[in-house]
């Protein structure tokens, strides 16, 4: 059954997927996602920052200040133990939703 | 190079956070439009491009305050909704109520207007007076606590709800079962009660409304002249 917030959910995943390569900032996770899907999927400041925020409310991520090498503060994001259990399931939805749509497309040129 | 820090100060001003909290959030989006800005100068981009690149990661960045103070509050949607529409409301509410009883105790006699034989519709004049700063209250506070334009909206209009729901429900329910209220209320005495209750009290609470909003939200997107 695909969820009717699945579109917040796959951007969700994203970023959950990403993270679960190991720790990183804001900017390197939507860096990170752009490249991963060559353009496809971008998020800017105003769409990552609210849902960051909002997992990090969840408890799926967790966010620590670092200082980087150039002595700039930074926010580095990980994937806590209640994040990684949401992985699955989302990709579960993730994939039930591209079979529909592919069922539904291949429906529609028969 | 932009001030970004300062960019995102000015523009997230009313975020409703703890100081800490707000602060943190500032540093943490002034460090993510640093980093693009110098990424973007590192790939070939003029400074002018980079910085427009970089502002162009916001569109309205009252939203993104407003989307940034839900996703923060641990309490989130039911407490923004009392402290953009149930507060703001409640007072209008309370103001217009309490203008209204004192406009019949101490005010001049009420301005009577009549329809053919139907009954009269009661404006009381000072209280109509009143209303657009009771309006700029209403839209003043929803505004502040970073209410959209429909929560502010709502939240001006609010005290003519009541009134809406006597005259459009109660009304012409009770003339399809009350004969006796039925013989008495006439459907035009409907629409002057609409107009003495509804239309022009509620005019007179948007207009005073609507404008400390513009007002307000004009403020706070000139606050940069780069957004």
């Amino acid at each position: 059954m695909i969820r009717s917030g699945v579109k917040r959910g796959t951007a969700e995943l994203a970023i959950l997927s990403v993270l679960e390569t190991g720790e990183l900032h804001g900017y390197e996770i939507a860096r990170r996602i752009e490249q991963q899907t060559r353009g496809k999927l971008r998020f800017t400041l105003a769409s990552l920052y609210p849902l960051l925020y909002r997992m990090e409310n969840n408890g799926w991520v967790r966010g620590a200040w670092e200082v980087s090498g150039h002595g700039r503060r930074r926010r580095r994001y990980k994937l806590t133990a209640a994040g990684k259990k949401k992985v699955s399931p989302l990709r579960k939805e993730w994939s039930e939703l591209f079979r529909a749509l592919r069922r539904l497309a291949k429906v529609a040129h028969a | 190079m932009p001030d970004w820090s300062k960019l995102v100060h000015d523009h997230l001003a009313q975020l409703a956070l703890e100081q800490g909290e707000r602060a943190e959030v500032i540093e943490e989006l002034a460090a993510h439009l640093d980093e693009t800005f110098a990424d973007l100068r590192h790939r070939g981009f003029g400074e002018q491009d980079a910085t427009q690149r970089c502002l162009s990661e916001v569109n309205d960045w009252r939203d993104l305050c407003r989307k940034i103070q839900t996703a923060r509050r641990k309490e989130s949607i039911m407490s923004n909704r009392v402290t953009q529409f149930w507060t703001p409301g409640l007072v209008t509410f309370l103001l217009s109520t309490v203008l209204l009883a004192l406009s019949e105790i101490f005010g001049p006699k009420p301005w009577l207007l009549t329809w053919g034989h139907a009954p009269t519709a009661v404006v009381y004049i000072p209280w109509l007076m009143a209303l657009p700063l009771v309006g700029a209250v209403g839209a003043f506070l929803s505004h502040r606590a970073g209410g959209s334009r429909r929560a502010i909206i709502s939240s001006v209009i609010f005290p003519v709800v009541p009134f809406i729901a006597a005259i459009l429900v109660v009304a012409p329910a009770s003339l399809a079962f009350d004969h006796s209220i039925a013989h008495h209320i006439a459907p035009e005495s409907i629409f002057m009660g609409l107009l003495g209750l509804v239309l022009a009290p509620g005019a007179a609470l948007l207009a005073g409304g609507l404008l400390p909003a513009r007002f307000l939200r004009r403020r706070s997107t000139s606050r940069n002249p780069t957004s």
